[in-house]
Parts: C-alpha cells; structure tokens; sequence
C-alpha cells in the first residue's frame, strides 16, 4: 500500500518569495497594462465594426427584398384586366349621355 | 511561517466585488477592465512564464489569455471566484503557446552563474538564484511547475488548482510536493555555496 506524501499543506513562504522574484518580470506592468488596453479597444472596435456591417448586409438585403416585392406588385396591379362592373352598378350609375338614351327611347315608343 | 493565502472572509468580499466589475466589463465599462487588468496582470505574467520560461513569451500569452478572457466574459459565473477562471484561460493558453512555438534559442547564461563563481553584491546573487530557479522549474514537467506556483507563490488552495489546472486535489498535492523537494534542494545548495 502506498504512503501519504509528507505534506506540508501550508506555502512556503521562503520559496514563494524566491520563485515570486524569479518569474516577476522584472517593471511595473505600466506598458504590459497600456499595450493590453490598446488591444481591448482594437478588439472592440473591430467586434462593432463587424456589428455594423451585419447590420449594413442585413440593410440591403432587406432593401433588396422590398424593391422585389415592390416590383412584382406593380408589375401584376398593371398586367390585371380592369374589372367589370356589375349589372347593379350600371343600372344605379348615371347615364353617361342622358340625351341618347332620350332619343333611344322616344324612337321605341313612336315605333 | 505567515499564510499569504488571504483570509476567508476577505477573499469573499473581492468575490462580490469581481463579479460586479465583471458586470461592468461586460456592460463596456473600460475602466472596469482596467481595474481588472492591474488586479491580475501580474500573477498571469508570472503563470505564463512558469510554464514558458522566455519573458517575452510568457506576456504574449497573458495578454492573449486575457484579451480571451474578455471575448468569453459572458460565460464566467460569478457566483465562482475570478481567479480561477482567468488563471485556468492563462494556464491553457500559455501551454497552447509552447506547444506552437518554434524553438527558440535560448540565451546562454552568463558562466559565473552557472559555475558558481565568486559575486559581487546581493542584487547580483539574487538574479544569479533566480537563474538557477528558472532552470530548475524549466526541468519540471508543466503541470508539476504551474501546480507550485500557483500553490507557494499566488497562494491558491488545493482545491483550486485542481479546478485550475482540471486534475485531482491528491494529483495537486503531489505535483506540488516533487516540485517543492527539486526546488528546495536548489535553494538549500545555493545557500551553503553562498
């Protein structure tokens, strides 16, 4: 059966010390931390720069879409024959010219 | 020995505080990334060299790690602590980058450090002890090197280098013992040559 390791389960702090100043790099961090933010404002401009030409395609295409549907609309308004008007509407609309269907019927009933 | 590990308590009040700057990260605050970015731009650069060696290289993959970090900050939960999180990003990226990585020439050491020669004044011993660290951690396997200083030099617990470094708490506690027994060898040698 195996031992437990001998542990020390607290750091130690003589060696944390040493390694801490082996792996520090050695300046305050003012230019890493510049450099980081610089690279942050790229990343966010470049994230809005490709939210906004989402947004341009996503414009035309439904520009695009509009002007289609626009089209075959007007397109199919204009190919339509003019309907017919109904009996009814003939019979209530005003005569177009009073005076023929005077002389139309002054010669029906001399007849 | 003093426990840099910070007490409970106020290490549960930084979590509340993280997750609302979080908040504010996410909601395009960039002063709050700043704060975030000088609260851990440190302990980043030093994982990342731990597992790189090269300075340089080791920066590049902080910034990556935390430029990442940022891209996926709607996906931290911030009932978790933050630590964690951003380390287990810098560990990830920092490996993904020696495996990338070309080899590099490294630069020779100046042969007094390594022959143990006479020096001149403590600065230069300590650069000299801090050589000879590097070296030594240089020849852990990764996972043994990440688990010490995340353990003896930011003070994480077991438990969260586990969730650092996604391996068992006993699997953290060995690594940490073979790392700590090559490293105080080195360090106790170096005193008595000193």
């Amino acid at each position: 059966m195996k031992q437990p390791l001998p542990f020390d389960h607290r750091p130690d702090a003589a060696l944390g010390d040493a390694l801490r100043r082996a792996l520090d790099p050695g300046d305050d961090g003012v230019a890493f931390a510049a450099r980081l933010r610089a690279r942050a404002e790229a990343l966010r401009v470049g994230s809005w720069d490709a939210v906004l030409a989402r947004w341009a395609r996503a414009g035309v295409a439904a520009a695009v879409l509009v002007a289609l549907a626009t089209g075959y609309l007007v397109g199919r308004t204009g190919a339509m024959p003019a309907a017919r008007p109904s009996v009814t509407d003939v019979l209530i609309a005003p005569p177009a010219h009073p005076r023929e269907v005077e002389v139309v019927l002054a010669s029906v009933i001399d007849n | 020995m003093p426990d840099p590990q910070p007490p409970r308590q106020a290490a549960r009040i930084a979590q509340q505080d993280e997750a609302a700057l979080v908040t504010r990260v996410v909601a395009g605050d960039r002063a709050a990334f700043g704060v975030l970015v000088e609260r851990y731009a440190a302990v980043a650069r030093r994982v990342a060299r731990a597992v790189l060696g090269n300075a340089e290289d080791a920066d590049d993959a902080a910034q990556d790690a935390m430029l990442s970090a940022l891209v996926k900050l709607d996906q931290y939960d911030p009932r978790r602590p933050f630590g964690p999180w951003l380390l287990r990003i810098v560990a990830n990226a920092a490996t993904d980058r020696r495996r990338r990585r070309t080899v590099r020439h490294a630069q020779p050491l100046d042969p007094g450090l390594t022959a143990g020669g006479p020096r001149p004044d403590t600065t230069a011993e300590r650069r000299a002890l801090s050589e000879r660290l590097r070296q030594a951690l240089a020849e852990l396997p990764e996972r043994r090197r990440m688990a010490v200083v995340l353990f003896d030099v930011e003070g994480y617990s077991h438990a969260e280098i586990a969730g650092i470094l996604k391996i068992p708490e006993g699997t953290v506690r060995s690594e940490v013992f073979h790392a700590r027994r090559r490293l105080r060898a080195l360090l106790a040698d170096w005193k008595e040559d000193v």
